[in-house]
């Protein structure tokens, strides 16, 4: 039993809170300190090269002789499946239609695109040699390639990408990976190991680990997050009335 | 126990300065991670469209196009409504002209934005209640580089503001209450008070007062909570007491125990 007081409900009151409070700070301690760290490491960090974009280049655009290209219309009649967008978009110096057949709210949606050559008419299949040589194009280090891989989702480097993409590797310091939408010879993005570094702190920051048979998934809406969040309000509600009772009780003084 | 007495007092002392900062922290976040992110990036406000331009619409070529706009960039055929149009970059600006005729388009005005909100939006039934040409000091939730756009706003649940660029004649930004109170939270938790990146110093002091902070608390965990019998007979004795005396010579005693000790 609490000792009898005048104040004794009120006292048993935050006595509850205090020990809330005790025991809360257990459960959620780690997360709270790999939040603090990770939050300093993002706050201090070098976003440049968290871009993971060292050796990226802009790809340099060749001018387009417009007499040779073809008739849209002509395009729109010779392609089996229906087509939203045609855009006129170079790849390797050549001038090329992407058609857009089934397009996401956004890039890394699932989406389906073809390459028609706009002087030929000529399909273009971004195969592992096309692939290779538009991540060379984007990229301005000196390693050599030395593997290219199609990968599908989910992938580790950019792990919201809905598409099949080539991913084509370079064998510099930093494990450059430069990875190329497969249908529309799209640039997706390079990754780097200073990338996958920051990744792996966003993943603890997130708490987006894979566990018990869930993925990975590149975000913060997931259960563990949910709840530690949860535990860590009510943490810090607790706290915060602790510190409003000793500022009240005048325990906040100078000596 | 110096260090317990110690932690005790920076734990407390600290926490009176950034206390209310991990509260704003654990507001914040709990927020955003119960908040989906793609309803809150108003994708499910948003209809999916499928478009298909027809052979017959395009009666202008690209090679036209070329020959009338050398400079042109980015050059786009697509659809606007039930029309064929191109989209270009030229200047570094967007123009959007008939993919029939070649004629300009762009800017559009209130009653195309209009229909092109409707055609986008996801929930048929409701009512526009203001559109308005924004073409400079774009609020909070628009990137200046959209401008000029129309906004649309819906009387709807969750307030819905759908931004249509007047050049390219397309959704280029969709906001409501919930993001906007997301992006509130952001900025809280990255403390953007006075700065406006979440690298400011703010957050960097006061997250590593924060961490330091935190270590004295572990340390009272320890003590709490650690299976010590010795620790805890000590503790009950004293807690009587603090509530009986005087708080004041109360601590003023204590520091006289402890310096006794050492």
């Amino acid at each position: 039993m609490k000792k009898p007081n005048k104040k004794s409900s009120k006292l048993f009151k935050l006595s509850t809170i205090k020990s809330l409070h005790k025991w809360l700070s257990l459960l959620v301690f780690i997360q709270l300190f790999i939040w603090l760290g990770t939050g300093i490491f993002f706050n201090w960090m070098d976003h440049d090269k968290a871009s993971g974009n060292h050796y990226r280049q802009a790809v340099v655009k060749q001018d387009i002789e417009h007499i040779r290209l073809l008739d849209p219309q002509a395009v729109l009649k010779a392609t089996h499946l229906p087509a939203s967008e045609i855009t006129l978009v170079q790849r390797l110096g050549q001038p090329y239609y992407l058609l857009t057949h089934d397009k996401g709210l956004y890039k890394h949606f699932d989406s389906d695109f073809s390459l028609v050559d706009a002087y030929t008419g000529v399909t273009l299949e971004i195969d592992k040699t096309v692939a290779s040589a538009l991540a060379r194009a984007s990229y301005n280090g000196t390693a050599k390639v030395s593997t290219v891989l199609a990968v599908e989702p989910p992938i580790e480097d950019f792990l919201k990408e809905q598409n099949s993409l080539w991913q084509v590797n370079f064998s510099d310091e930093l494990n450059t990976s430069v990875y190329i939408n497969a249908s529309s010879g799209r640039l997706v993005g390079h990754s780097n190991e200073d990338k996958r570094f920051v990744d792996f702190f966003f993943m603890l920051h997130f708490m987006d680990y894979a566990l018990f048979g869930q993925d990975a998934v590149g975000g913060f809406n997931n259960w563990q997050i949910i709840f530690f969040a949860l535990l860590t309000l009510l943490f810090c509600l607790t706290g915060l009335i602790w510190t409003l009772e000793l500022l009240i009780k005048g325990r906040y003084k100078f000596k | 126990m110096p260090l317990h007495r110690n932690s005790r007092k920076y734990h407390k002392w600290l926490m009176l300065f950034i206390g209310l900062q991990f509260v704003v922290w654990s507001v914040s976040g709990t927020y955003m991670v119960l908040m989906d992110i793609d309803y809150i990036h108003g994708d499910s406000l948003v209809v999916e469209q499928k478009k298909t331009i027809a052979p017959e619409l395009v009666s202008y070529s690209f090679k036209q196009l070329l020959a009338e706009h050398p400079q042109a960039s980015k050059i786009k055929l697509g659809l606007m409504l039930k029309q064929a149009v191109y989209r270009f970059n030229i200047n570094k600006k967007l123009v959007t002209i008939s993919a029939k005729d070649g004629q300009q388009l762009s800017p559009i005005n209130e009653h195309l934005a209009t229909e092109i909100a409707k055609q986008n939006y996801a929930n048929k039934v409701a009512v526009i209640t203001t559109v308005k040409l924004i073409t400079e000091n774009p609020p909070r939730e628009l990137s200046a580089r959209h401008l000029p756009v129309w906004r649309v706003e819906f009387d709807d649940f969750v307030s819905p503001s759908f931004y249509i660029s007047a050049n390219s004649a397309q959704l280029v930004t969709k906001r409501h209450s919930f993001w906007r109170i997301f992006d509130w939270m952001f900025a809280f938790h990255v403390m953007d008070y006075v700065d406006e990146s979440p690298d400011n110093k703010l957050l960097r002091i006061v997250s590593i007062v924060a961490f330091i902070a935190s270590i004295f608390g572990l340390v009272l965990t320890y003590y709490r909570l650690a299976p010590a019998q010795n620790k805890r007979r000590k503790r009950k004795p004293r807690r009587v007491k603090l509530s009986q005396s005087d708080p004041k010579q109360t601590s003023k005693a204590k520091l006289g125990a402890v310096n006794e000790k050492t």
